[in-house]
């Protein structure tokens, strides 16, 4: 009852389109003021130490990094390796910004800003080599999401920080620990690269049938000149995996240091942006970090309001209860989270979400890590599906073309991923072999 | 009055994180220098190298000696600072945003007066927080706890959640007011990107040439 009338509350606030994170602190407040007994200072407690934890300090750090190779000159560079590398295939220039948007992605840690960047520079020039408008921008929609799935990930980080300190209880009635930073990045790896390849593949396909151009082969002269250009901003990707790898540094450290990393790579080493450019750069990382950090306070009142009435446990209860199966809960929150997506930006989803659905994935022996993954790329979908995915909505921008037809033309990209995700979902082992193999789960 | 409010705001946050940033940084260097001084002196005792070995010691020594514990502490203050600062320059720039799928169906008219009532909770939203949060800065003034690390007065770090809130306020009140005038909201561009030259760099790409940029 107590479940219904809070989600109720939220939902009605949050249709008046008000900030997100507003809408989940009137819910608490106004919940427990009128139905509760608690006492105002426990509010006020969790008000300050909702973010006061140094994990949740890698998100602004790597909002930062981001932000310093978030620039047209690094898409560039990234591009040029892509296209030597896959260029002369069916579908070249297409297959290049599938790649050129896995790398820029990675780096930049933004999938709209990887939309804009990657598809601003080589849209015009697949339209000049004859390529229909859409085909384009279907690749590139899509293949931008890349970002919240290929480490390091705002989104991934989010995950962790929702569920951490959480008691969760297996089915053999043993305590689960949550999944870590380190573990969500690794187990990222793989499954990032298997969405690259096949949105590749699809691409490669609909290019041969239609033959569409191929680009001259690059010889391996150019190939090397391009990935020393590119190498720079790529080494970012391997200082921060193997930092945490090593245990050199922990995600957080390994997040700051990234962000001096990408300050020296900008300024001295790719020179796209001056010691002036700084301050903006700056304020910019700010205020995207600030909001992020202002929807987990809130968030973690709310799932201090989940738990306080017992609603997790409740439904896991429930759900057991009424013998559901775990493939049958993947399902559930397949098509839950595919929804929300469709509405809401993926760190609030993930915020408000994965504590509720956590406790009850464990207990139907679910992976924390693998359960994590499928969050994230539910969320990557989520971008690309009307009215709200954000990838969707700058695409429209920069290819000029209405949301119905770019949804239209997004449809194989589209059907490629939910097939993705069927694999994540029930091949757990896809995202779970590599931390496996390198002992960081068992 | 005002642009010297918005540019404090600014400059503030700006400052935070790239202190923190810094902080981090230093500590992390600090860390791994010290092991690798440590490696230096044992090498040099062994193998007998007078002045490497009294450099190399003086240094370990003087590098100790800065202590810097207090590095992940005062990161998480920042940011705390910078986060409650930053959420109401973010209300400023238009960055919080909320699910627009029914306002924007709205006619006109009604869409006018959720985007008010929107903000109005955003108001009194903070002005609560604001409010409880004065109230528990009090208190904590009172019982007069200092962290554990900077040994700080736990309450100047907590002022930073009123502060930030009445600012919060102040902003969503200043948003409204400027909406009801003119019918502006400020919009963040979530997928802005500077550098991008798009004709040149597209004939390029397009001719099959690489483009002429240099490192």
């Amino acid at each position: 009852m107590n479940a219904l009338i809070i989600f109720g509350l939220l939902s009605v606030l949050m249709l008046t389109g008000m900030p997100v994170s507003i809408a989940l602190g009137l819910t608490v407040l106004s919940f427990l003021f009128t139905m509760t007994t608690v006492p105002v200072d426990t509010v006020a407690l969790k008000l300050f130490t909702g973010i006061e934890k140094f994990e949740i300090m890698a998100i602004p750090f790597f909002i930062l990094a981001g932000n310093f190779l978030t620039h047209g000159g690094v898409a560039k560079r990234m591009i040029n390796f892509a296209s030597s590398l896959v260029g002369h295939w069916h579908g070249g220039l297409a297959l290049a910004a599938v790649v050129a948007c896995a790398l820029f992605a990675a780096i930049s840690g933004s999938s709209p800003a990887t939309v804009v960047a990657i598809g601003s520079i080589i849209l015009p020039a697949m339209v000049k080599q004859g390529y229909p408008r859409q085909f384009g921008a279907g690749v590139v929609t899509t293949a931008g999401g890349l970002g919240i799935l290929i480490p390091p990930s705002i989104v991934m980080v989010m995950y962790t920080v929702a569920t951490s300190g959480m008691i969760a209880i297996g089915p053999d009635g043993n305590e689960v620990s949550t999944a870590s930073v380190g573990q969500m990045f690794i187990a990222g790896v793989v499954p990032g690269a298997l969405l690259g390849a096949m949105l590749a593949m699809t691409t490669w396909y609909k290019a041969k049938v239609n033959n569409y151009p191929r680009l001259p082969r690059a010889s391996w002269r150019e190939r090397f000149d391009t990935f020393r250009k590119a190498f720079w901003g790529l080494l970012l990707v391997v200082v921060v995996m193997g930092g945490i790898y090593t245990g050199a540094f922990t995600p957080t450290e390994a997040a700051a240091m990234s962000a001096v990393y990408a300050f020296v790579v900008a300024i001295f080493v790719y020179k796209d942006m001056g010691l002036r450019d700084v301050p903006k750069v700056l304020l910019s990382s700010a205020n995207m970090s600030a909001m992020l950090l202002y929807i987990i306070t809130n968030a973690v009142l709310f799932s201090f309001l989940m738990t306080h009435e017992n609603i997790p446990q409740a439904m896991g209860e429930w759900m057991v209860n009424t013998g559901l199966t775990w493939w049958m809960f993947l399902l559930l929150v397949n098509l839950l989270l595919l929804v929300a997506g469709t509405f809401m930006e993926p760190s609030s989803i993930t915020l408000i979400m994965a504590p509720i659905l956590f406790p009850v994935a464990v207990r139907l022996g679910i992976d924390p890590v693998h359960f994590g993954i499928m969050i994230v790329v539910n969320m990557e979908i989520g971008l690309c599906t009307p009215p709200v995915g954000l990838n969707l909505y700058v695409a429209s921008g920069i290819t000029k073309l209405g949301l119905s037809e770019l949804t239209r033309s997004i449809m194989p990209w589209l059907i490629t991923m939910l097939v993705f995700l069927a694999i994540i979902s029930y091949v757990p082992d896809v995202t779970l072999a590599l931390p496996r193999a390198l002992g960081m789960v068992n | 009055m005002l642009r010297l409010l918005d540019r404090l705001e600014e400059t503030l946050v700006a400052v935070f994180i790239a202190a923190a940033t810094l902080i981090i940084f230093a500590a992390v260097v600090h860390r791994y220098s010290l092991g690798m001084l440590a490696d230096i002196v044992s090498y040099s005792r062994r193998e007998q190298i007078e002045w490497l070995s009294e450099l190399s010691r003086s240094a370990y020594f003087g590098l100790r000696s800065v202590n810097l514990l207090w590095a992940q502490e005062a990161c998480i203050y920042l940011f705390v600072w910078m986060a409650k600062f930053g959420a109401a320059y973010g209300v400023r720039t238009g960055i919080h945003v909320g699910v627009d799928i029914l306002l924007n169906r709205l006619p006109p008219g009604r869409q006018r007066a959720m985007v008010l009532f929107g903000l109005m909770a955003g108001a009194s939203f903070t002005a609560i927080i604001g409010t409880l949060g004065a109230d528990f800065v009090y208190h904590i003034r009172l019982a007069g706890t200092t962290s554990p690390d900077l040994e700080v007065e736990m309450w100047l770090i907590y002022l930073a959640v009123p502060l930030g809130s009445f600012l919060m306020c102040f902003r969503f009140l200043q948003v409204a007011w400027t909406y009801l005038r003119t019918g502006d909201l400020p919009s963040h561009d979530h997928g802005h990107v500077d550098g991008v030259d798009e004709d040149a760099d597209a004939a390029a790409i397009a001719a099959g040439h690489h483009l002429p940029h240099d490192r």
